[in-house]
């Protein structure tokens, strides 16, 4: 069912899940968009988040050592893309990772689908930014809220009203592929090549930072170690030279290696061990590469050409 | 919890063995751990229902601290990862290379305590005769079941077998019909395998066990990947035919 709220609707419906969760959402601090605590509807803003929300759910370093805690939390302002992040990493995590596993579940993502597509994004390649799987997703659009609950959380929009034009959510999906059209994936699981000059040219420029990895709402490779507070996991990089190390040496001692897993993992091994790309149009990877590797690259290069 | 045996096999491996009962079927492993230290992917060395057994060569923070902390507290998770396929194939050539031996130990007490130890032969290989683990156990074993050892390089104490373990494939090409269970180093499995092959094993009869970093042992961390599926999760034994195509097979 999808409902029709104004702005004033907005703050009740934020009020109603107050009661039960403890808020965040995307706000205006000191000339970026963050997550913090949130006391009221109006505090959110519409803005892609500087970064994505995977830190509710995947913290970048903590003691695993700790029993997870079941904190009920809402998050506000989540961008579509992001939403969709966690919902691809469910495919391996959830129901493995105990800590991911109780913070996915009391945790609500009111996500917001986008008006216009952000500088770079491509999400309409993942099928975004209207998503079929949500907690609560919203559209803001002509002065009006649209929002529709997964059943779960259906109570919390009883009594607002049913809105007429049910169909809003496709509409609006259909006209934004249609205003920006989308990058042709084109089987890029076959496409790809093990060869391919693309990723000794990535490597000799890339100065593996790791941003990529960090900054992605889709990655959740973690580094598993021991210090004199206890034993940690904390947000990983594959492009790192010791990812792969181990007693017998290193699959992947090379630069070049470690980007094309990344590319294989995101557009080959997901696809087929999961059905589904590990990727979600986002953009944020490329936003925080200090060198501008361009994933869209991976996707429209031409590997038969070569 | 701490070990109630605890040996030195060679200078630079061990072998402890704990009060707990294995629970755990050859071919899988557990996490240990020292806290403050780390964990660390350690092959179960005995049979279902033993004393659990770990032999170890140090090579790793983790494992160098055990061997030199030996009333470390260690913790132990698992078991984790699949089993050596062998009920229901004919006979069973097993090679293991270097610290590869272990996991062939609990298979040889798994077989042995199904009656079915005439089913199965290993190919041991060691560096040198001081690199040999479970001498003791080695010839109780010769007299037990089909038990073959060669060393690279020999010296002046050694009348055995000389090559490296490869050398001992030609000798059992009776049992190409059989399966062949390859453990060691990448470059002594890569070149086992090309061995089997000429032999005339099949790929679809050839099961390798395979190390990558694992630091959680349960699908989550990411680093094991051999193309599209994690090692901890869905190996570490995998068939060859199923994963010859990987370009990272071998290191």
């Amino acid at each position: 069912m999808i409902y029709e709220l104004t702005r004033d609707d907005m703050e009740k419906l934020y009020q109603r899940i107050s009661q039960e969760y403890e808020t965040f959402g995307a706000k205006e601090e000191l000339g970026e968009v963050i997550f913090s605590r949130i006391s009221s509807f109006s505090e959110v803003s519409e803005e892609k988040s500087s970064y994505s929300p995977k830190d509710f759910l995947i913290k970048r370093s903590e003691n695993i050592l700790e029993v997870p805690r079941a904190d009920k939390k809402a998050v506000f302002g989540v961008k579509s893309c992001d939403l969709r992040g966690f919902q691809i990493m469910d495919l391996q995590i959830l129901n493995k990772d105990p800590f991911y596993t109780v913070r996915r579940e009391n945790t609500i993502f009111v996500n917001f689908v986008c008006n216009e597509m952000c500088n770079g994004g491509f999400c309409t390649s993942f099928g975004g930014p209207v998503l079929d799987r949500y907690d609560i997703q919203v559209l803001h659009r002509d002065g009006k809220y649209f929002v529709q609950a997964d059943d779960r959380y259906e109570r919390f929009l009883t009594g607002f009203k049913i809105s007429q034009d049910q169909n809003v959510f496709s509409r609006h999906s259909q006209e934004f592929l249609q205003r920006y059209g989308k990058i042709d994936l084109n089987g890029i699981e076959k496409r790809m090549k093990w060869n391919s000059k693309l990723w000794s040219e990535f490597a000799s420029y890339c100065i593996s930072c790791g941003a990529c990895n960090y900054s992605c709402p889709t990655c959740y490779c973690i580094d598993v170690y021991d210090d004199e507070t206890g034993r940690k996991k904390e947000w990983d990089s594959c492009i790192l030279e010791g990812f792969t190390r181990t007693a017998a040496g290193n699959v992947r001692p090379e630069l070049s290696d470690r980007l094309r897993q990344r590319f294989y993992h995101k557009f080959k091994y997901y696809k087929l061990s999961k059905g589904e790309y590990l990727c979600t149009g986002c953009n944020r990877c490329v936003d925080d590469c200090p060198v501008d590797i361009d994933i869209k690259e991976v996707i429209t290069h031409d590997y038969d050409k070569e | 919890m701490k070990p109630i045996k605890f040996r030195m096999e060679t200078d630079d491996t061990y072998t402890m063995v704990f009060s707990k009962k294995t629970d755990s079927h050859a071919g899988q492993f557990y996490m240990l751990s020292v806290d403050g230290v780390g964990e660390s992917p350690i092959s179960v060395a005995s049979g279902f229902c033993n004393p659990l057994t770990f032999s170890i060569k140090a090579v790793g923070s983790v494992t160098r601290y055990i061997m030199e902390h030996r009333d470390a507290e260690i913790g132990l998770r698992g078991p984790y990862g699949n089993v050596w396929p062998w009920k229901g194939s004919d006979h069973i050539v097993a090679i293991a290379g270097g610290i590869g031996i272990p996991p062939i130990k609990a298979l040889i007490e798994d077989m042995e305590s199904e009656g079915n130890l005439h089913d199965l032969t290993v190919l041991y290989g060691a560096r040198s005769p001081r690199d040999i683990v479970y001498r003791n156990e080695i010839e109780a074993w010769k007299k037990k079941l089909d038990f073959r050892v060669t060393v690279d390089s020999g010296d002046s104490s050694w009348n055995g077998h000389v090559g490296v373990v490869t050398t001992l494939i030609p000798g059992v090409d009776e049992f190409r019909k059989g399966r062949a269970f390859v453990i060691g180093p990448p470059i002594m499995m890569k070149f086992s395998v090309q061995e089997l092959l000429k032999n005339g094993f099949s790929p679809e009869n050839i099961y390798l066990s395979l190390e990558r970093r694992m630091e959680c042992g349960i699908g989550v961390c990411g680093h094991c990947n051999l193309g599209q599926w994690y090692v901890c999760e869905s190996g570490p034994i995998f068939r060859y035919s199923d994963v010859m195509n990987e370009p990272e097979l071998f290191l």
